[in-house]
């Protein structure tokens, strides 16, 4: 009907009708008329001068820094009731003015990603200072903080969205215990008290500590998430002589850190985003969703003002590469080709004047090829392997750029074509090409989750992703181009030694804990966290080890998640449910967790730590070119002790301004250590653990947060003068304009400084801290500067000498980028020392630690096989804690379908909005894990082959609601976020069924009791809290052999549901997870054996704790 | 004045009901209002012979039909402010430097903007509203013999279609026609267009005549 209308012919003019001839109509125009003008106001306009204007000049506005303690603005009704030009202030000769709010705006940063772009949290202080009631401090509204240099007074939907968690109806409001007498899982809560729950857990940690064995410093377990703390969760365990940090990272990034690693020792590179001519993105990370979406995304876009291209390889359409100038969709795991494919043109080609393409004076002088063509044995390995044809002509440069002219020939346009399977589009490839030449150094890349996370050999991605950028010239860290992670961040979180008793950093830790750190995956680049249930339960493997001479673990004495869902977000969620209900194998665990999640579900403690503007934390990412570090305030608290308000202790100051104003028993973590520290864990000092968070200002109290962060914040030198010159009469000069600004600019536009000179003054070399003699520095034959290394011996080197002169050079070893990794082939691995990609279907049997789970060889499309892609963000909702916010939640609402190509869909009868059957399998162990039903979506935006469903979504709950006994309300349980199940489970099989959506729940109780204010509108929610279905939970848990990440693509097979099927449903056998698990570690990995004598390479990083060498060293029988 | 006192109860119903038609989704009240005036529908070809009013229930309608159509017309997909068109940025005004709200307050014409569910005073219905206010206004100036006042409103309405609803609406409403999927908001877009531009040629023949013998009498 409206199809033919619409293909009329446009007669907008031509037939006119006569609209007031013939008969008057028989309904009144007052009938029908809405009636929203109140006809004739009587109020006259009020023409007395006012500064207050109804709308800002410029979207960007925020009010002068000098007024952030107070700022006047007109309230949001204002402009419903006509403005203040009609109706005047509100004062008590006008009450009927409009209302004008006294804002205190208190910096601080957003915790919803880990872009920590600057917020100002806008405190509204007028009534407090009228009534001195701090339960009348509100937040009305979070903002971004202009000051901020990465983020530019910018936010995305998560940072504004920071009030509605703030005022989650669902906010855990105190401490809860396990109910005495139930079990893990019941979901039965008692109300108990910080103190009461400090003293319960100090005790337990105490008395863990106190026996003081090895074995001792290895039951205590931090497991920490987001957001960032920059160092300080490190030194929970460190400074309690633990090895007892586990982190998120190898399920998030750490295969694209390994890549890095070898080129750079580096944990990840730093685009210039701003300035480059081409932006060169793989997934949509950077411009879409991950790190550090907002910031990046800005940069990105002013990069392309000015003309700069951008590419995207991606097999689905995100939102970046809908707007990319070439999307290129490639099979999920085989970039590495295509990387290698550009590095081929550019070796083997010449630009239009015939000359190379080899940024020559880069790569000559600051790439270790050196190292490589002295290292006749590894060449004549090379040979040996097919990887070269022959040795090189001599140890030349020019025969390393023949050789790698030889080495990289094979990856032609028509290799490419068929292994990424992009044939149809080949010639994009030519495309690519151009702009990527055209670009020069130019070129910015981040390769970070994405593929790097997603496969088997992800790590090779970023390795040959680097090596044509290398080439090019990319990788000098200039203007425009890529840089390197740690030039641009600062980390001194954890650094607030100074104002402890000890007033020095702990010591190195003595012991190595396998648990986070197995000795299949010495190179892992971070703790293998996502198994860490697999090796507590697997008592062969442990029996195993410990034959050889090592003393593993068999059980945790407190597991202690921060700000962390491991059981909802990690692979395998039956297994970590499993092993959380084991009280012989986690005897005590405690969540620092702002809200409700699956985790806290299984927990001893939920111990409720604040959000973005309830808590301090020092930030610093690398989102460009400069040195900017950001700062969280608690924002109730700062706007309570500006106005006058003392803590009874000075020492727990945020938990007693939360309390007093109403937002709850909220802590935060900087306080909470250093309280349970100095008067459970070792309140007598017996340990030697209370002297490294008791005051030096007064011992007999916990530190306070301006003393530590005074300390800390003074390590950097350039903000220590500023505050000093601000703040000449403050004790805590460094904390308190850090308070009131919230970031600092350290240092700005760093390029290439790894080209600084090496500082010497008076004969003595100084570099990381040290000062070396220049009697005591020898030059070796590459030109390295080489010292003495005090904690690990042997030497080390401090620079490089290049063009003639001592620069600082890399964190290598070499002080170059290594495109040659020696250490790496020392470590077992030498076939993939350089960037390699298999060749032939040979190959890829021959090398198969290289080959994704999901490479096509393993998809048979007659059996309705595809390759899954699960590692995309949804923008809007990255980290579990955000999934009560209700602004975030509404956004959200689209079932997290699959995605799957129209022609595929066609092909099996898929339309869209059916409920389709995922089942996933192993390529490795052949067996199945189960299945989840998701909603299928036919798109032209997902390649054929390829199925894309993010790992983002499908939250769960088991309870609407909990009773707590002795307390009036219920406490209500991700009221807008989750849907609720159904869970069986045992202990060899778990299902998942959703049972109801939010109405029952949430909505039956709209009449919160909490922040009742602010959810007024609690009955404008439409959407069920459906999700999507709990895939994490079926996926079994495979590391990558060498990095250690979960590789989370998933080969899967698709059918239509039956009609018993339910979107949401999930069925899985997590005892072949298991199996699968122990497939991938006993094929594929490399474990250390009798011939080892270290745990791991000790010149690269190993998170978290500093260990000495007697931790690295070990020695295992045959 | 004779022809501008026999017209104005249907100008007034027409800017009634084209303005409530742009503000807000229908009702099953104001359907049956136009639906029973035989004129009106008239106007709404499409509509008055879609079969689909026969085969379902005003409510069902209206929840299934109309108000998804209102929805991605004039609240998602489409944006019904003048400061969307007109300004060089394509922000929406929604403060008090908007020069419709100025022209409003000028005239001591205040807009509930809360009950009008719109973020800013230069929406389409509630300009089209404005235009019913001053016939109403108009209307009583007739009545009153108010020739100098009959002047000053045909003066205001020619210049706020003139500078304000013919400046931007067109475009707006030939997208609404275009994106349109029920043929109660297709006729309604042809309508409201096709009448702007009729009563503008109207009040530019009017405003002649009156105000010219008003200046003549003076």
């Amino acid at each position: 009907m409206t199809k033919s209308m619409n293909n009329e012919q446009p007669t907008f003019v031509e037939s006119r009708r006569t609209f007031l001839k013939g008969s008057a109509y028989t309904v009144a125009g007052a009938t029908l008329a809405a009636g929203i003008f109140e006809t004739i106001v009587d109020t006259p306009v009020q023409a007395e001068e006012t500064k207050f204007t109804a709308t800002p000049k410029a979207l960007s506005f925020y009010p002068p820094f000098e007024e952030w303690d107070s700022f006047t603005e007109l309230d949001g009704q204002d402009w419903k009731r006509g403005g203040v030009g009609r109706n005047g202030v509100k004062s008590d000769t006008n009450p009927d003015g409009i209302e004008v709010n006294e804002f205190m705006l208190v910096p601080t940063v957003c915790s919803n990603c880990e872009a920590q772009c600057g917020l100002t949290a806008w405190v509204e202080v007028g009534e407090y200072k009228r009534t001195k009631d701090p339960r009348s401090l509100r937040v009305k509204k979070y903002m971004g903080n202009p000051l901020h240099a990465g983020s530019r007074g910018r936010n995305c939907a998560k940072g504004y969205a920071t009030q509605s968690q703030m005022y989650d109806p669902d906010r855990i409001p105190f401490p809860l215990m396990r109910a005495p007498g139930s079990k893990r899982g019941e979901g039965k809560w008692v109300r108990t008290t910080w103190d009461a729950a400090m003293e319960k857990i100090g005790k337990k940690m105490h008395d863990t500590l106190k026996v003081g064995d090895e074995m001792s410093k290895k039951l205590i377990m931090y497991h920490v998430g987001r957001p960032n703390e920059n160092g300080f969760g490190h030194r929970v365990p460190h400074s309690m002589g633990c090895d007892g940090y586990d982190s998120h990272t190898n399920i998030c990034s750490a295969g694209a850190r390994e890549g890095t690693i070898q080129w750079a020792n580096d944990d990840r590179n730093s685009p210039d985003w701003a300035n480059a001519k081409l932006i060169f993105l793989q997934s949509s990370h950077a411009a879409d969703a991950g790190h550090y979406f907002q910031q990046s995304a800005g940069y990105i876009a002013d990069a392309r003002k000015k003309g700069a291209k951008m590419v995207v390889l991606d097999p689905r359409l995100s939102n970046s590469a809908g707007i990319a100038d070439l999307w290129l969709p490639v099979w999920p795991g085989t970039e590495t080709a295509l990387y290698l494919y550009l590095a081929n043109r550019v070796l083997n080609e010449k630009d239009i004047n015939g000359n190379d393409l080899i940024n020559h004076d880069f790569v000559e002088n600051w790439i270790n090829w050196q190292q490589m063509m002295n290292d006749s044995d590894h060449l004549a390995f090379m040979v040996q392997e097919g990887i070269i044809q022959t040795l090189p002509q001599d140890n030349s440069y020019a025969s390393f750029i023949t050789m790698l002219q030889e080495l990289y020939a094979p990856y032609t346009k028509e290799f490419v074509a068929k292994e990424c399977k992009i044939e149809a589009y080949a010639d994009k490839l030519d495309e690519l090409y151009d702009m990527f030449i055209d670009a020069g150094d130019r070129v910015s890349t981040f390769l970070w989750r994405a593929g790097p996370i997603a496969h088997r050999g992800g790590w090779m991605i970023t390795r040959a992703g680097f090596l044509p950028l290398a080439l090019r010239g990319a990788m000098r860290g200039d203007v425009g181009g890529v840089g390197m992670h740690h030039w641009h961040v600062i980390s001194v979180n954890g650094k607030g030694d100074a104002a402890t008793v000890a007033g020095e950093r702990p010591p190195r830790v003595d012991v190595w804990n396998e648990i986070a750190w197995p000795p299949e995956y010495p190179l892992s680049t971070y703790e293998m966290s996502h198994i860490m249930p697999h090796l507590l339960l697997d008592d062969a493997w442990r029996k195993k080890w410990n034959d050889k001479g090592l003393n593993v673990p068999e059980k945790l004495a407190v597991w202690i998640p921060r700000m962390y869902n491991p059981v909802w977000i990690n692979p395998d969620g039956f297994r970590w449910i499993e092993a959380l209900k084991r009280e012989d194998k986690i005897e005590m665990s405690f969540n620092l967790s702002p809200t409700w999640s699956e985790t806290n579900w299984y927990c001893d403690f939920i111990l409720p730590v604040g959000l973005a503007g309830e808590r301090h934390d020092q930030s610093s990412e690398p989102t460009k070119p400069a040195r900017w570090l950001a700062f969280k305030n608690p924002a109730l608290r700062v706007a309570l002790e500006k106005n006058g308000w003392k803590p009874k202790n000075p020492a727990r100051a945020t938990l007693e301004a939360h309390m007093a104003s109403g937002l709850g028993e909220i802590w935060e973590e900087v306080e909470f250590w250093a309280n349970i520290m100095v008067h459970h864990v070792d309140p007598d000092g017996s340990l030697g653990v209370r002297k490294f968070w008791a005051s030096k200002e007064d011992p007999t109290r916990a530190v306070t947060i301006p003393e530590w962060y005074q300390a800390a914040f003074d390590k950097l030198p350039n903000l220590r003068r500023v505050a000093k010159e601000k703040y000449p009469d403050s004790k805590y000069p460094n904390y308190e304009m850090m308070r009131d600004m919230g970031t600092w600019l350290e240092e700005d536009n760093i390029y290439k400084p790894q080209e600084r000179l090496v500082k010497k003054v008076d004969g003595k070399y100084l570099a990381h801290g040290h000062e070396y003699d220049e009697r005591d520095v020898e030059k070796d034959e590459y030109g390295r500067l080489m010292v003495e290394d005090h904690v690990f011996g042997g030497k080390k080197a401090i620079g490089v000498e290049v063009e003639g002169k001592e620069r600082q050079g890399f964190h290598t070893l070499s002080r170059k980028l290594e495109f040659y990794s020696k250490w790496f082939a020392e470590w077992k691995w030498p076939e993939y020392a350089v960037p390699f990609y298999p060749r032939n279907a040979e190959e890829r049997k021959k090398y198969v630690h290289l080959v994704s789970q999901v490479h096509h060889d393993f998809i048979d499309e007659s059996k309705n096989e595809f390759a899954l892609n699960t590692v995309f963000r949804l923008p809007y909702n990255i980290h579990t804690r955000s999934v009560n916010s209700k602004h975030l939640m509404e956004i959200s609402q689209n079932h997290n379908p699959v995605w799957i190509n129209t022609d595929d869909a066609k092909r099996l009868n898929i339309k869209r909005g059916d409920a389709i059957k995922v089942t996933i399998s192993d390529t490795v162990s052949n067996l199945e894990s189960g299945y989840f039903i998701a909603m299928a979506v036919p798109t032209e935006g997902s390649m054929p082959g390829v199925l894309q469903c993010s790992h983002h979504a499908g939250r769960w709950k088991l309870k609407n609601a909990v009773d707590i006994p002795g307390f009036k309300h219920k406490l209500g349980v991700l009221g807008l976020g989750a849907p609720l199940y159904d869970m069986t489970m045992d202990g060899k099989v778990g299902t998942l069924k959703p049972t109801e959506g939010l109405k029952e729940g949430m909505l039956a109780r709209r009449d919160t009791w909490q922040f009742k204010e602010y959810n007024k509108d609690l009955d404008n929610i439409w959407w069920d809290g459906l999700s999507g279905a709990w895939q994490n939970a079926v996926a079994p848990s495979h590391p990558d052999p060498i990095a250690g990440n979960h590789a989370w693509h998933q080969k899967v097979s698709i059918e239509l549901a039956s009609k018993d099927d339910k979107i949401g449903d999930i069925y899985v056998n997590y005892e072949n997870n298991m199996k699968t698990y122990q497939a991938w570690r006993d094929k594929l990995t490399r474990p250390l054996n009798a011939n080892d004598t270290l745990r791991r390479p000790t010149h690269i990083k190993r998170p978290a704790v500093p260990l000495t060498l007697k931790a690295y060293t070990v020695h295992l029988k045959g | 004045m004779k022809e501008l006192q026999e017209n104005i109860d249907q100008r007034i119903a027409l800017y009634g009901l084209i303005s409530r038609l742009m503000l807000k989704e229908v009702d099953a009240d104001f359907l049956k209002n136009i639906e029973q005036d035989e004129r009106l529908m008239e106007f709404l070809p499409n509509y008055r012979d879609w079969s689909k009013r026969n085969e379902f229930d005003v409510d069902e309608l209206i929840e299934k039909q109309y108000n998804v159509d209102f929805t991605n017309l004039f609240i998602m997909h489409l944006v019904p402010y003048e400061s969307f068109y007109v300004r060089k940025d394509q922000m929406i005004e929604s403060g008090g430097d908007n020069p419709v709200l100025e022209l409003y307050n000028a005239l001591d014409f205040r807009v509930a903007l809360s009950d009008a569910r719109v973020v800013s005073p230069d929406h389409i219905g509630v300009e089209l509203e404005f235009m019913y206010m001053l016939n109403v206004a108009l209307k009583k100036a007739l009545e009153a013999d108010d020739k100098e006042g009959v002047c000053e409103v045909l003066q205001i309405q020619y210049g706020f279609l003139r500078d304000h609803l013919l400046e931007w609406a067109p475009m707006f409403l030939i997208n609404v026609k275009k994106e349109s999927r029920t043929p109660l908001y297709h006729d309604g877009a042809e309508l409201t267009l096709e009448f702007m531009l009729s009563d503008f040629e109207y009040l530019t023949k009017k405003r002649g005549e009156v105000c010219a013998s008003e200046d003549a009498a003076s």
